[in-house]
This record gives C-alpha cells, structure tokens and sequence, in this order.
C-alpha cells in the first residue's frame, strides 16, 4: 500500500513540474533558512553547558558606586575567592582568572605575539572540564615559570614535536615551561584562552610595602573573574552577604549601600546575560529564533496553499479511489505520504543547500558551524524543523482532499466552498503579514545601524592611528617632536588609555559637596596638550592643558560629570582624582568613549604627558609614509618586538561589529522569507488564472481589454497585500521598539518606513503575479473557451 | 439480491427541490442482467449510484443480499461496496497517474489482497480482457476502447457479485461499444449480475430485462427474449 502511494506521490511530482518546482523550491529554502537559523540559536543556546558542574558554578560579579554611578562588573577582587574558601560553607571550590597583557613569546626562530593570555588558580582545570590532554590536573603548574598551552598554541610553536617540557621565552626576558597541554577551548565556551600561566605570578608582585600587602588581601583591584561551585541548597544570599562583610571589615571606605553588594550570576546565563543584568547575546537569539520560526511557517503556508489550490485537480482520482473502496483513512494516509516525499526531496536539496552554504554562513555570522552528519544535535534540528513543518503543512490539505464526496467529485460539480477560499486568503495575508513585518524590520535594523555608525561620536576619528609606546615611552619627547616632522603626520599626541571603547573607571573622585556615603564611578583619561585640538574634542567651557607643571593638578571634566555630580560653576572648583588633589580648568561636550547602546559616563581628564598609547593623525594620502616612519622608530626601540598599530576607525567599527553581524544576516533572512512568499504567490496566481480561464475568455469576446482583465485578476491579491501591511504595521512597530530599547541613541521610526515597506511590499507582490496575469489576459480568449 | 422499496430521493437548492426518485421500488435477482434507461434527468444515475452505495436515499428501504444498507454510513458503505460491487463508467475514470496494472490491482490493495496473489489475479483479469500486451502502459496511452476494458478489468478484479454500469459504452464507436457489450455479457453468463443504465436500445437489447424510468418513477418493465 505504502508503495502504491509512494509511487503515485512521486508521478504526481515529476506530472506537475511547475508546481513541484515552486513548491520543492519554497520548501527547499525554506528549510535551509530554518535549519541554519536554528543551528545559530542551538549553538548559541549551547554555551557553556559542557562544563559537568554547569548548574553549580556561578560567577560572582562585584558591584561599586550606588545610585545612579551604580556599577556591576563582571569580575571581583582577588580575596573573594580565597576568602569564600577558607570562610563560606557552601563554596566547594573557587577560581579566579585575570586577562594577561599582549605579550611576544619566543620559541629558537619562532615569535609570536599572544593577545588572549590569562592568569589563574590550579582549581581552573578541576572545576571546570576543559580538556587537559598532558599534565596534572591537580598539580597544573608545578612552579611558577610553568605554562600551560592549548593544542593549537602548540602547534605554532612546536610542530608536531613534544610540547610539554619544551621553554618559551616571553618578551625576550623570562622564561616559561610548558607544563601541559589543553584542548582548545571549545567555540561555545565563554572562557576562552590561549595560555594559562599561574595566579602565583601576580601574587608575587605584592611586597609588604605596598598599600595592598597581597593579592589575597587586596579589596581594591576588581580584576578577577571569579567563579565558586557552590553546593546546591546553600543560600547565595548568604554567600553575597558574607562577602560583603568580609569586604567591608578589611576596607570600609569602599562604600557598600543596600544594592551593592555582591552578586551571583549561573554559569548557563554569562553568555546571554551582562552582569548588570542586561541582555547580552539573548536578544539576538530571541530575534533570530523568531525570524527561523517565521520563515518555516511562510515555507508551510506555502506548501498548504499550493496544495489545497491545487486539491481540485486531484478530485477525480480521489473519488475513483473512494469509489473502488478506499476509506477515508487510507486517502488520509496517501496525502500525508505525498507531502512526506515532497518533503524528503526537499530535505534532500536542503542539505545540499546547507552544505554549499555553510562557509558563507559561518563567515557572515562569525561561527564554526559543521555539517557533521553523525552529530547528534545536528540531527535534533533536522528531526524538529521536519517534523514541525510537515505536521503544520500535510494535515490540513489531507484532511480536506480525502473529505470530497466522490460523486460530486467526478462530475466535475466539486466546487471549492467559501470556506476553502477565504481560508486560502488567510494564509496568503498571514504570509505578507510576515513578510510585511520582516520588511519594515529590516529597514529599521538598516536606518539604525548606519544612523551609530555615521553619527558624530563627539570627536575626530579619521586617520587616526595608535599604537602602544613600548621602550619608545622612554623618549617620548624626542620621538614626538621626529614624528611631527615627517611629512603626511599632521599630528601627534599620546594618552594613557583607549578614547574607542574606552573600559576604565575609578571611584577614586571626590569635590566639594560630594555626599560622604556616595561612591561615585567615573571614566579616565589621562592626555597630553595636543590630545583635545588632534582629536577636535570641543571645550565647552575653561581651557585645555597647557602643557606647564601646573596641568599636573588640572582636571577638565565632561558635561556629563558636571550635570551628574551637581558641582556649579565648575571652574576653578577643587576636584581630587585619587591621590591628586586640584581644581577644575575646563568642561568638553560630552563624546561617546563607548558604542552608542551606552549612555555617555561621566568622565574625568587628567594630564599625562607620557601616555603609553601614541596617536598619529595622517594626512590620508601619505599614511603609508606615516606608518614606515613609526614603524622605523619603534624597530629602534623595541627591537624584537613586532609593531603593531590599528587606525580608530577600526576599532570604532568593531564596536558594533556584533550588531552589523545580525544586521547582515536579519537583510538575508528577511529576504529569503519574503521569497518564499513569492513564490507561494506566483504558484496561487498561476492556479488563480487557470481556474479563471473561462471567465477571462468570456470577458474578452465580450470586449474586455487587457489592462482591465489584469486589473480583474491582480485585484484580489492586492487586497490582500493592503490588508497584510494593515495588519503588520503595528506588530512591526511593536517590534522594532523593543529592539530600538537597546540602544541608547536611536533613530525616529516615523510613518515613512511604513509608507516605504508597504510600496516594496506591493511592488513585490504585482511584480510575481504580474507574469501571470499578463499571460491569461494576452491569451486567445477562442483557445480558453475551448479547452472548457 | 436487490430489493428497494418506496425509495426516494431530492435534491434541493435555496429556492427549489426536484423529485430524482419518486417512491419507487424495483428488485434485481442474482444473475440478472437489467438495462435501465429513459430520457435525461429522469433519474437513473440516482437510482445508480443509490445502488451503488455512493449516494443515501432520503427515504425508503434498500435490502442488498436481505442486509438494509439504506442507513449505513459512509464507512459501512465503503466496506460493502469494496466487497461486493463494481463499477464501469461512460468516462473510464481511469487513474492517469496509474499504469494499467496498477489501476486494475488497485481494488485489490484496498481489500487487503496479498501481493503475490495480487499479481497474479490481475494477470488473469488482464488476460481475459486481451490486453496484456498494454500492462506497463498508462491510460492516456491506449485507445477509448482499451481503456474501457481496463475498467471493466478493474470492476471485476474483485470478484464482485454485482457489477454497475453507467452508459458503459457512451464514449466508444460502436465496434467497441460491442466489444465491451460482450465482455459484460461474458460476465454475466459467468454469474455476475449486471446493473446497466444506458440510453442504447441497442446495448438494452443485451440485458435480460429493461426497466424505464420517467420522473423518478417506474413506468414500464420490458422482459427481453
């Protein structure tokens, strides 16, 4: 039996080929779409769950400021971990990790330069369960000169010789050890590094003259991931507040207020959640789970609308079969298997798809994603998308083929109700609602991209350079002075910190009036004279460093600082930035040292002469000269050591890499789904001028013109079409709201991008039925008429 | 085997309701061959397709082998007809996607005939009907006379005890049209009863018995010789 239906679901296939084609097509992509998207959210949902203690591991976030110069960082201070060991019950085991400074390594003639490097506590390779290929779990550094390296970093340097035992020499000064080897960290872990060096190094910089006597008591420096595995049942709460107070008795003046202590955050949400509780990647996921999700129903409603529309051609052979005994049932059962093969074709072709799109995808979206047949979670997706869509699309059209009352059927009385069309015109609406909907969304997402990316941040980036000093800090001046010579360098300056994306806070502020339990968190920058003018970062009021002894106790603070620290009249006001007591010269507008998601900081600048970063502003043409000059200068200082420099608009464009990332997947996936709709349309429209075929030639011999027969046909999809921009509008609206929340500077949606999508929308749509109606009114109506 | 009494049958739209069947009553014998005929609309496709089991009368008594079939559902209709009743149409209805062996096995699937069995049935019916040699071939591949013995092939793969015609021969020149009149006679002389509405004195002269109908009633009973 089940052959039977096979066989004849598979001539019915290769019968009608236009409509196999559209519909094997719409499926096709459709799937592919769907299945790419949901192995981006399986990957995403992925993160980090293949650590064992996964639901136990937590990462305690240190929280500084009150108010609103609130705080939360992603790390704590060195003691938080030693102290929950030694002092809180329900902490089995803590770890603490700190990034490591971009170092060169050399290995006989290899150098390379490490930028992801960290420091860590011996329980990292216990609590969590990376990989250790080579070493000793427990004994993970046997001395303070050991290293750890991932199989990859190995093999840069060691080829397929022994890695363990071999030396690596970090900027041509110290020596360490390879003391194991660990499997590169996978792409869904939020941990990720390249070297692992031992925690010791940093405690050994302490010395009891310093005002931290130790790491381990050290409560100033938050600079530590620091994740416990806590016991299930103990209450965090109580961890948080044992810390708090532990804190609180080696260092009261860190002002701890109600809200401020410590928090906890579960290893499963440190990707999808930043530590202030914001949303991380878990919005991107929400949006493209359901961009996938809207894309396989389009592909369904097409596929049920095709089939239905094209249920009446099947009526005859449905009631002979009725007719010779077949029971509704068994006519149920051949439908399913019909969309069952369709749907195996189409799975078939997906893969296909998948797997000639894969390199592209993961290029667009900045994955590694595999088209490994024998992985298990692989075919989870396959086996949800394909089970889904074929349930929502096969049921209804079998349900209503196997129903047709074979008498009615055979004559050629069967006449789709009004039921059946208005149903048909439902789906058809939902689909451009959907389309509608990614349409407008799309716009926005684009407008508001190009609106961050264009806007004036508050100071000049282009052609603008930096690079780190180095041994050239030694000679800052005479190198300054070489470089402002060189022709294509318009200017120089240096500070001590990055302006793009600029991470650094202090507490350490304080002014008259401040209130004695505030804390208050602000941004510095420490520049030198030529800094404002080079990067045109407008004063608003007062002056700029001036370059003599005095600025050593100038500060100029941003609008922002002012508007929120209250101090009136700012200039000449004493001001105090840790251990500098001074006074207020100058204010500047406020400029975006971060991306445009964020508000603006407040911001504190002081002057530092000597900044270890040098800012080269080019005149563009002759950057290339302005760069050999540097490069020259920093051989002869920092031989040995590469140079490397990365020009500002750069870095500010990596600031929203992530968000041009989905901005270029939502435009593909957005027009792949409107696709889809289309060709659902076309097939519709082709169906639609078959059945109107008499009417048209009727109309014809009666005098009716070709314009007006078009106009006939294409008015009821138009219809539609209006009728879905209606509907979308406010679901659209709705949605790019919440998407527009997330950033802190954005675009005005107004009425336009509704009136411009609605005319992309039925651009689309006339142009796909177009074909069609333009063919059944250019027919010879004698033709038609005869064929009836 | 067939006995209806008082049977009738409407067919209504919003404004008006025609009489298709008037209160009648005939009985056909096992073994008969009975040709039913009169002019168009008078009734004879409803009272076909009555018999038939794919149409329900709105009132009456239909007895098929002394079993009231006239309030089965379509299930148990289903169920009866697949055992007992075959079908020959004036348009074949042929399945186009089926080749001839298929459209004739396909009686057989539905009645759960085990493959092997299946072959070899159909083989016999097919060679019986002298067309064979066409077995691989699709419908629209053979002539209307072909086509029409596939059908009757297909009618008779089952072994049904009744066989219904409607204008069997309608659609073929009249070398065909007897060829097939003589498969049905063939049939009918093997212990098939036949059921034919046709608008041919010729093919009536065929049957053992002529009923007319004119608005839904019977209104003459011709016994042929």
């Amino acid at each position: 039996m089940i052959k039977n239906y096979i066989k004849i679901a598979w001539r019915n296939l290769l019968k009608s080929k236009l409509y196999s084609f559209v519909n094997i097509l719409g499926l096709t992509i459709g799937l592919t779409i769907g299945m790419l998207i949901l192995l981006w959210v399986q990957d995403e949902m992925s993160f980090d769950t293949f650590h064992s203690k996964v639901n136990t591991i937590y990462r305690v976030n240190g929280v500084t400021g009150s108010g609103q110069g609130i705080k939360i960082w992603d790390n704590a201070q060195g003691p938080v971990a030693t102290t929950a060991l030694r002092e809180i019950p329900g902490v089995r085991n803590a770890v603490r990790i700190s990034h490591g400074w971009n170092s060169i390594y050399t290995y006989k003639d290899k150098l390379l330069k490490e930028e992801n490097t960290g420091y860590t506590d011996p329980s990292f390779f216990v609590m969590f369960d990376f990989r250790l290929i080579k070493g000793s779990k427990t004994k993970p550094f046997p001395t303070d000169q050991s290293v750890i390296i991932t199989e990859s970093t190995a093999k840069r340097y060691f080829g397929d010789d022994e890695p363990v035992g071999k030396v690596i020499q970090q900027d041509h000064e110290t020596n360490f050890t390879v003391s194991g080897v660990i499997a590169d960290f996978p792409d869904n872990s939020s941990i990720k590094f390249d070297m692992l060096f031992p925690i010791n190094i940093i405690a050994r910089q302490y010395n009891a003259s310093n005002f931290w006597k130790s790491l381990d008591t050290d409560w100033g420096n938050y600079g530590y991931s620091t994740f416990f595995d806590i016991k299930p049942g103990t209450s965090l709460q109580q961890v948080c507040d044992h810390l708090i107070n532990a804190q609180k008795k080696v260092a009261p003046w860190i002002k701890v207020s109600p809200g401020n202590g410590y928090r906890l955050q579960p290893m499963s949400d440190i990707h999808f959640y930043q530590a202030d509780g914001s949303s991380g990647s878990l919005q991107t996921v929400k949006t493209f789970l359901i961009v996938g999700i809207i894309t396989l129903l389009i592909a369904c409603i097409n596929y049920v609308n095709l089939s239905t529309a094209r249920a009446m051609l099947r009526a005859k052979e449905v009631s002979i079969r009725k007719i010779i005994g077949a029971q509704r049932r068994q006519l149920f059962a051949q439908f399913i298997i019909e969309s069952v093969v369709f749907f195996c074709v189409s799975l078939f072709l997906a893969f296909g798809l998948l797997y000639i799109l894969m390199p592209y995808y993961n290029d667009v979206s900045g994955k590694h994603l595999q088209l490994d047949m024998l992985n298990a979670d692989l075919w989870k997706v396959v086996a949800v998308t394909f089970v889904g869509t074929l349930a929502i699309s096969s049921i209804y059209p079998s349900l209503l083929l196997s129903s047709f009352e074979p008498l009615k059927a055979l004559k050629g009385k069967l006449t789709m109700g009004i039921g059946q069309a208005a149903f048909r015109k439902i789906l058809v609406t939902t689909q451009f609602v959907f389309s509608v909907t990614l349409i407008i969304v799309t716009v926005v997402i684009g407008k508001q991209l190009k609106f961050i990316r264009e806007k004036d941040p508050g100071y000049d980036r282009s052609q603008v350079f930096s690079f780190r000093t180095g041994q050239l800090g030694e000679h800052l001046d005479a190198v300054k002075a070489k470089l402002k010579s060189v022709p294509g360098i318009r200017a120089v300056t240096s500070s001590d910190n990055k302006l793009v994306d600029n991470g650094r806070a202090t507490g350490g502020v304080d002014w008259d009036g401040k209130p004695t339990d505030m804390m208050f968190i602000m941004h510095h920058f420490g520049i030198d004279e030529n800094f404002m003018p080079v990067m045109n970062i407008k004063l608003k009021a007062g002056k700029n460093f001036s370059g003599s002894k005095a600025d050593a106790t100038h500060f100029i603070l941003n609008e922002t600082a002012i508007a929120m620290t209250g101090i009136k009249d700012p200039i000449g006001k004493r001001f105090k930035y840790q251990e500098t007591e001074g006074t207020i010269i100058g204010v500047v507008k406020d400029f975006n040292a971060a991306s445009f998601k964020q508000n603006i900081d407040p911001a504190v600048i002081y002057y530092q002469p000597y900044g270890y970063k040098l800012y080269i502003k080019t005149t563009g043409k002759d950057a290339a000269q302005a760069i050999a000059a540097c490069k020259q200068l920093w051989d002869k200082y920092n031989s040995g050591f590469p140079f490397e420099y990365r020009f500002m608009d750069e870095e500010y464009d990596a600031l929203y890499k992530t968000d041009q990332r989905s901005g270029v997947l939502f435009n593909i996936f957005s027009a792949v789904a409107i696709v889809i709709s289309c060709l659902g349309l076309f097939g519709l429209a082709t169906y639609t001028a078959q059945i109107m075929m008499k009417e048209i030639g009727i109309r014809k011999v009666l005098g009716a013109s070709v314009g007006g027969i078009i106009a006939l046909v294409s008015k009821d999809f138009l219809k539609l079409v209006v009728l879905a921009i209606v509907i979308a509008s406010p679901i659209a609206w709705w949605a790019i709201n919440k998407w527009l929340e997330e950033f802190v500077f954005r675009i005005d949606v107004g009425s336009s991008v509704f009136l411009i999508s609605g005319a992309i929308a039925i651009g689309i749509a006339v142009l796909t039925i177009s074909f069609q109606t333009i063919r059944a009114a250019t027919a010879n109506p004698v033709k038609s008429l005869r064929s009836e | 085997m067939i006995k209806i009494t008082n049977l009738e049958k409407f067919y209504r739209t919003e404004e008006v309701e025609t009489i298709a069947l008037n209160k009648l009553s005939m009985e056909v014998k096992k073994g008969e061959f009975v040709a039913i005929m009169g002019p168009s609309g008078c009734g004879k496709s409803t009272l076909l397709n009555i018999l038939g089991l794919l149409d329900d009368p709105d009132a009456g008594s239909y007895l098929f082998n002394d079993i009231e079939v006239a309030d089965f559902n379509e299930r148990k209709r289903a169920d009866l007809r697949k055992h007992n009743i075959g079908f020959v149409f004036q348009s074949f209805n042929l399945i186009d996607e089926l080749t001839v062996f298929e459209n004739v096995e396909l009686p057989l699937i539905y009645t759960g005939v085990a493959a092997a069995d299946r072959v070899k049935k159909v083989e016999a019916v097919l060679d019986k009907m002298q067309i064979m040699h066409r077995r691989n071939h699709y419908p629209q591949q053979l002539s209307g006379g072909q086509q029409q013995r596939v059908a009757i092939a297909r009618a008779v793969v089952n072994t049904p005890k009744i066989i219904l015609a409607d204008e069997p021969t309608g659609n073929l020149d009249s070398s065909n049209g007897n060829d097939v009149m003589e498969l049905l006679t063939d049939l009918n002389e093997q212990g098939t009863t036949i059921i034919m509405v046709t608008h041919s004195e010729h093919d009536a002269r065929y049957s053992h018995r002529i009923i007319r109908l004119l608005d839904g009633q019977t209104v003459v009973e011709n016994i042929m010789i």
